[in-house]
């Protein structure tokens, strides 16, 4: 297999290619004037490692896979263009008030909590850019007044004279009956031609989403609108960049719903964070070739710690309202949650309680912290890490950036000198422990809110700062295995080669599977395999859309189902996906209560109060040739690897400075034993084997943290 | 009258003191325990242990680990409540120490449990503890609403549930949840139309609803025939009940990680903490006192008006509110408050505005003294009415949070923003009936989470925003909400034009709604409001309060025909479907915003509008650009503009015509110099010695809080009293209906003697 994946990201553009049995990695900074700039850059250094040029690279690979981050930019720097929307009668200020709390979305509980200070984003349209259009159509799909061709004439006037340059359509119920939409499109085309110079795009709420909520479906549409141009024209650039370096095959981009599909299959919005969530589709990946069944994957960079759930059987687990930037929105996509807290996290004293306390902000990369030299003077984590002796001043970040232990320790002392009757490297200890803490915390929280015992889960540890702390984290929570995955400074990248052409299509429908009033079960299985068919006909004409043999094409059912009137839906991956008997209602009935009682504790369910299907979900995809690793485990005998040097390091529950062996990564081969405590240095990261546990090198750079089964004591478990 | 009695000797004590105890008729709400607000002193077991070394750093893991539990326990109620105040934010998750003091809520919610959730929890300690036939075990769980026993009111539920350690009860967990129906006089759990406690629905002490881990049915049947909605009344129980074992677990799980002393401590040293930082704060705030009165327009039934006064008063480190002269009970209106509800008020307007960074806990209580009249509205007997308490409640909420930005505007520390009052009523519409999935519902709309926010110093308030009792509660998605109930919002989310608290930065706006009954056999909706007469919320510095709207129907006409056979005459707005009145045929009224439950026909319109918040500063100091916006928002009118605003502009373009707006900001400086009047003068002509007798007003009257005024019904009919609240016959007013049928009956009798003397 011959592949290329390229994970544009804000800061760097990362390669990873496939060749044949071969594995190329390199990395360059994104060039956000011309992306095609920094991919060629990237790719040209790993062609340079397989010793052909560019074009003839291209010229033979299989596929071109992006996955980018740039939408979210896009969101930030507010370049989108002039956005107009079209919404029922009464709905006017549904997208300005948003649901209320709009104020919050996106920020920490902190800025939540402070109504006297809770202030909304400034809005992406703002009021004088809504109109509204006297109809309106009932929860069912009723039409209760029928729309007004003159009326829609008259607003969309408004629109364009007042200088809309994309249109939004978002009608009340649209989702149940969305011929006013419709006619809406009808109307604007015969009056604006898409011949035209200067047509105008307009989106229909209900073609982005297919699930009810006036608020999130509308701004779905928003921001799918307003990212539309500026992500249609960087992809377009990199795929013309492709044609003209010899690809002559579609090029296809990484969704967030964890899938991919080429550009003219894409949504703008399933591009945001299609990135970081390439980095759970290679966990994932991870996951079957080395036989785990629960994995957190955890990415702490510099100015944040994101995690995600890969279980293996369990389904996939998605968020289907989303926060994006600051907006909720109605998409599919794949969990990732993140927690405020990464190597530029400030550390500062807690005077309510006398304790360290670390984030919620952060110094970034600019000024980044204090060792880094560069007019930071608040003391980060990394700070800590220094003083601590985990860090190399030297050889930080390959020795790009030299690190000064005397900024770090002065101030650690200008924050708490006046506090905390402490040497600095003491304070060190307690902002490395807090930090380790808060991030176990996240953790925990997320994985039993979902059922999970978190010391079922083996712990993947990527990212500039993931190598560094998993150790600590994974202790609090009862993690004994965490995997530093082999490419971890490229992992997006190299998920996004491992992902399949999937689409998601999901329609909202009331069915009750059993009916409390009546105490009827569902049995109107013509109706309900109907939707299904109708769902996979979509998703396979979708992929065979893409040139895919239909027979190739799988399905996965999945059903967001509650109790009575919850407000929240549990998704449950069905086992079947046609009915016939009542037997099949009874199974749906019975896959729904386990999987809520695994979440939410055995004799929580309430079959009682009546059981309802909300959403009838299906992920159309073909499996594709993914890359293969072959053994992430060490394969042989383990041979004790020979350290470099030795440094005294502070380590949480030591009084004393430990010597702690120093190694580098570049000299290690598979199958080699390294006990904590020791330090290993690599480009991109450093690895930190906390006392008590050790560590194992496996083949392509894969690295386990294992806890040694009693404290200090070596075992062979 | 003094006791001259003998006092008993110590063993005729001891007797008489078992003879009573085993005499006792009832286990009303403990006076001792429902009166103190504040944290108990430490055991002496706390003592031992905080006498020993601390590891501040280790103890505030204990600490975030716990909140972390809660914070679970929390999402697991949003995401699988039934009521729909579950699902819009209205909940919360708490742990309490052995003895019962609050220590820490999860970080999302109704932090005003803060101040009322340990009440029923000391109750079981004081009297369930040592009862042999209840007790206290290891896997039980007691249920709880009555706000008498310490509740924000009786249309929230609770589970409470004790922990024990190696057979040692070390904590106590609980979850809330406003559920809605009750089985109150009116479906939806706030009945504006309670005449008496026992038209205020469930009122459940703390009992025990699981007993070692087993669910009583038998009680359970007993609740479920109690109310409306049976199936939420269990369904939701569990909901509770399952998440306050997850806290049971993350805190058990801590102690065995920690040890038992360390948990001990940590949460003794968290309430300490928090009050040690409640002082030091409160000693940031220069010494003085602070005064502000607000009014309320309504009972619910009728139009009166209520006095709130509120007087703060700083010392060191020392803040003592007094609510005294406020409104005396009423023994047949709903609004009353419990103190511990009126509490409530304060503590929200402490933890959401002034502290908003402080941890949420008892303690920070402790620094704050309570005066009130026993008998007033903020402080009833047990006997009164408390169907709408929150009108209460909001109201004393709204006289702290209306004198924070006083308090602390000269302070270089400030925890939160200088803010004009936020908006504090309840400005939705309750329902209850058959859905058309013909099941029995009873409950309100999640607008009442839309108000409107305070403008602050710096810029603009947010338009509904959040109510100011639960950060992050939300105002839903109209088409979800029409999914499980058979009505629709034609007019759902509109921001009411001129609805603003002008100022130089103006208030945040509320929406206009407009609801109609479709496809139900039977529906009816209740408003639970005030302040369609005298603003509800004031402004600051010179900023306008809010405006004042009425309820309005429109009858007579089913407007779903109307949309479909003559659709050009439905308007979606408030203000044209009341001045034009495009519906031939239909009959249009307004209202005060007190309307107990009334059947709605197909297509019947019901109408309210969402309140704002005050405005800050002067409004011919508000930026004619930000004038201009509003205009083309459609967020005020050209009129307001001009005339509230003093905006000088094209009509067309909406371009401002900078000087002569600056011109006309002169004349009206100059105008106001003109209208001026020394201050003594006014008061000589302005200020009277009681209230006028044509007001139905109640409360003190001026400075004087000693003295309250009220009209009581006698035999006679109305009569006025001034009177110490001591001294305050029980107030009961007549039915509105009463009187109406009793004014046409009076009517009738003079027609027909007019007609039997021969008039004409």
């Amino acid at each position: 297999m011959r592949r290329i994946s390229v994970d544009i990201g804000g800061t760097f553009t990362d390669c990873f290619v496939a060749w044949g049995q071969e594995f190329f990695h390199s990395k360059a900074l994104t060039t956000h004037h011309n992306l095609s700039m920094g991919f060629n850059h990237a790719l040209d250094q790993a062609c340079q490692s397989i010793g052909k040029d560019r074009r003839e690279v291209l010229g033979e690979v299989d596929s071109v896979r992006y996955a980018t981050t740039l939408g979210t930019n896009a969101l930030i720097e507010r370049s989108g263009p002039t956005v107009g929307v079209l919404v029922t009668a009464g709905f006017e200020s549904a997208i300005p008030l948003s649901r209320g709390r709009g104020y919050g979305e996106g920020l920490d509980a902190l800025a939540k909590n402070d109504l006297s200070s809770g202030t909304r984003p400034d809005p992406l349209v703002p009021p004088r850019l809504i109109r509204s259009l006297r109809e309106r159509v009932s929860y069912s799909g009723e039409i209760l007044m029928a729309l007004s061709a003159d009326d829609v004439r008259r607003q969309l006037t408004g629109l364009i004279d007042a200088g809309a340059q994309a249109l939004v359509v978002s009608l009340t119920n649209a989702t149940e009956n969305p011929a006013h939409e419709r006619l809406v499109q009808e109307i604007f085309l015969s009056e604006y031609p898409a011949h035209q110079l200067g047509a105008i795009p307009m989106l229909l709420s209900h073609q982005l989403s297919g699930r009810k909520g006036e608020y999130v479906r509308t701004t779905t549409t928003i921001i799918d609108a307003y990212l539309h141009s500026t992500m249609y024209h960087a992809l377009s650039d990199l795929e013309q960049n492709l044609r003209a370096n010899g690809y002559e095959k579609p090029m296809l981009v990484n969704h967030n719903t964890g899938g991919m599909a080429q550009l003219n299959s894409t949504d703008a919005l399933q591009t945001i964070h299609s990135g970081p969530v390439a980095g759970i589709a290679a966990s994932e990946h991870l996951a079957g070739e080395a036989k785990i069944d629960k994995i957190i994957a955890t990415d702490m960079g510099g100015t944040s710690f994101d995690i995600g759930l890969v279980t293996v059987g369990g389904g996939k687990h998605y968020d289907f309202m989303p926060v994006i930037d600051r907006w909720l929105v109605s998409i599919p996509m794949i969990r990732m949650v993140t927690l405020g807290a990464g190597g530029g996290s400030i550390a500062s004293y807690n005077s309510l309680h006398d304790s360290v306390q670390v984030g919620p902000r952060s110094a970034g990369s600019d000024p980044g912290p204090a060792c880094y030299d560069r007019g930071g003077l608040r003391p980060t984590v990394t700070d800590a890490d220094l003083l601590l002796g985990y860090l190399d001043p030297a050889h930080y970040a390959g020795g790009k950036i030299p690190l000064n232990p005397g900024r770090a320790r002065f101030a650690i002392e200008e924050a708490f000198g006046d506090y905390l009757d402490l040497d600095p490297v003491e304070i060190a200890l307690l902002i490395k422990s807090e930090v380790d803490d808060q991030m176990a915390n996240g953790m925990g929280m997320e994985l039993r809110i979902r059922g999970y015992l978190p010391e079922e889960f083996t712990m993947l540890a990527y990212g500039g700062n993931g190598p560094l702390h998993c150790c600590g984290i994974a202790d609090r929570l009862g993690i004994t295995r965490v995997l530093a995955p082999p490419y971890s400074s490229v992992f997006s990248a190299l998920g996004a080669g491992n992902t399949n052409q999937m689409h998601i299509h999901e329609r909202t429908i009331a069915i009750n599977l059993f009916s409390s009033a009546t105490r009827q079960l569902f049995e109107n299985f013509d109706l309900f395999n109907s939707i299904v068919e109708e769902l996979e006909a979509k998703g396979t004409a979708d992929i065979v859309r893409q040139g895919m043999d239909p027979l190739k094409v799988e399905h996965r059912l999945e059903l967001d189902m509650r109790y009575g009137n919850q407000l929240v839906t549990l998704a449950v991956v069905l086992d079947r996906s046609r009915l016939y008997t009542v037997s099949d209602t009874l199974a749906i009935a019975d896959l729904f209560s386990r999987e809520y009682a695994r979440r939410y504790g055995e004799g929580s369910q309430s079959p009682e109060a009546g059981i309802r299907i909300s959403t009838v979900r299906v992920a159309s995809f073909i499996q594709g040739r993914s890359i293969e690793f072959g053994a992430l485990a060490p394969t042989g005998e383990l041979s004790r690897a020979i350290p470099d040097a030795t440094r005294m390091c502070r380590f949480p529950g030591f009084a004393d400075p430990l010597e702690t062996p120093i190694f580098t990564q570049s000299t290690l081969g598979p199958d080699q034993r390294i006990d904590g405590p020791a330090i290993v240095t690599a480009e991109s990261t450093t690895y930190l084997v906390e006392p008590s546990w050790r560590m194992e090198t496996a083949d392509r750079g894969a690295v386990w943290f294992i806890k040694n089964k009693n404290s200090g004591v070596e075992t062979d478990d | 009258m003094t006791n001259d009695r003998t006092p008993y000797s110590p063993e005729e004590q001891i007797k008489v003191d078992e003879f009573l105890a085993g005499a006792t008729l009832f286990l009303g709400p403990d006076p001792e325990i429902m009166r103190d607000h504040k944290s108990a002193a430490r055991t002496p077991l706390e003592e031992e242990l905080l006498s020993r070394p601390i590891d501040s750093d280790a103890l505030d893991k204990v600490r975030k680990r716990i909140v972390a539990g809660l914070d679970e326990a929390y999402e697991m109620m949003e995401q699988t409540g039934a009521a729909p105040g579950a699902k819009w934010g209205d909940l919360t998750s708490a742990v309490y120490s052995a003895g019962g003091d609050l220590v820490h809520i999860s970080s999302g919610g109704v932090l005003a449990f803060a101040s009322v959730l340990h009440y029923p929890v000391r109750f079981i300690n004081k009297y369930w503890a040592q009862e042999p036939s209840v007790g206290i075990h290891d896997g039980d769980a007691f249920i709880h609403n009555d706000a008498r026993y310490g509740n924000i009111h009786c249309t929230d539920q609770s589970i409470i549930i004790p922990v024990f350690h190696e057979g040692e009860l070390i904590a106590w967990v609980a979850t809330v949840v406003h559920e809605g129906e009750n089985g109150a006089k009116e479906p939806g759990g706030m009945p504006s139309s309670s005449e008496s406690a026992f038209d205020d629905g469930l009122r459940m002490p703390p009992f025990k609803i699981f007993e070692r881990g087993v669910l009583r049915r038998d009680l359970l049947t007993f609740l479920q025939n109690s109310v409306r909605e049976p199936k939420l009344q269990y369904q939701d129980l569990k909901v509770k009940y399952y998440a306050a074992l997850r806290i049971k677990e993350r805190v058990l799980a801590v102690i065995d990680e920690v040890g038992r002393d360390a948990f001990i401590v940590s949460m003794r040293k968290s309430l300490e903490d928090v009050e040690a930082e409640a002082r030091r704060r409160v000693s940031l705030i220069p010494d003085g006192t602070y005064r502000v009165n607000l009014w309320s327009d309504s009972t619910l039934r009728e139009n009166v008006l209520l006095k709130y006064p509120c007087a703060i008063t700083i010392r060191g480190d020392q803040m003592i509110i007094d609510w005294r002269g406020a409104a005396p009970q009423f023994l047949n209106r709903a609004f009353n408050s419990t103190l511990g509800t009126s509490k409530c008020g304060m503590n929200q307007g402490i933890l959401a505005f002034l502290w908003p960074d402080l941890p949420r806990g008892i303690s920070v209580m402790n620094s704050i003294e309570v005066l009130t009249d026993t008998g007033s509205c903020l402080d009833p007997t047990d006997d009164a009415p408390l169907g709408q308490s929150l009108q209460g409640a909001f109201k004393a909420f709204a006289t702290t949070q209306a004198l924070w930005s006083k308090l602390t505007f000269s302070c270089q520390e400030k925890f939160g923003a200088i803010i004009a009052p936020w908006f504090n009523q309840i400005n939705t519409f309750l329902f209850g009936g058959i859905t058309q999935h013909q099941e029995f519902v009873g409950n309100v709309c999640a607008d009442l989470n839309g108000m409107g926010g305070g403008a602050r110093a710096y810029r603009d308030g947010e338009h509904s925003m959040a109510p100011f009792f639960a950060a992050m509660a939300d105002i839903g998605e109209q088409e979800i909400i029409e999914e499980d109930v058979p009505f629709m919002q034609l007019i759902s989310k509109k921001i009411k034009r001129d609805n603003q608290g002008f100022g130089k930065f103006r208030g945040g706006m509320g929406y206009e709604m407009a609801l109609a009954a479709k496809d139900t056999p039977f529906w009816g909706f209740a408003a639970v409001s005030s302040g369609s007469k005298f603003p509800a919320t004031p402004g600051l510095f010179g900023g306008y309060g809010c405006p004042t709207l009425p309820l309005a129907k429109i009858k007579g006409v089913n407007v779903f025909e109307q949309m479909k056979n003559s659709p050009e005459n439905w308007q979606f707005d408030f203000e044209r479907l009341l001045n034009e009145q495009p519906l031939p045929g239909a009959k249009y009224s307004t209202h005060h915003m007190g309307m107990a439950l009334e059947l709605a026909n197909e297509g019947d319109i019901f109408m309210m509008c969402q309140g704002s918040g005050g405005g800050y500063g002067d409004v011919l100091e508000r930026d004619p650009a930000e004038v201009m916006a509003d205009v083309e928002a459609g967020y005020i009118s050209s009129t307001t503009a001009r005339e509230i605003y003093f905006c000088v502009f094209d009509a067309d373009t909406l371009a401002v015509d900078s000087r002569a707006t600056e011109a006309a900001r002169n004349a009206e400086r100059r105008a106001r110099l003109e209208r001026g009047r020394p201050y003594a003068e006014f008061v000589e002509d302005w200020v009277t010695e009681a209230p006028p007798q044509t007001v139905p007003y109640y409360g003190s009257w001026g400075d004087d809080n000693s003295t309250i005024h009220a009209t009581a019904w006698a035999a006679t009919g109305p009569i006025k009293l001034a009177l110490p609240m001591s001294q305050m016959p029980p107030i009961m007013l007549p039915d509105p209906k009463d009187l109406a049928i009793a004014g046409l009956q009076a009517e009738n009798e003079a027609l027909r003697a007019a007609a039997s003397r021969g008039d004409a």
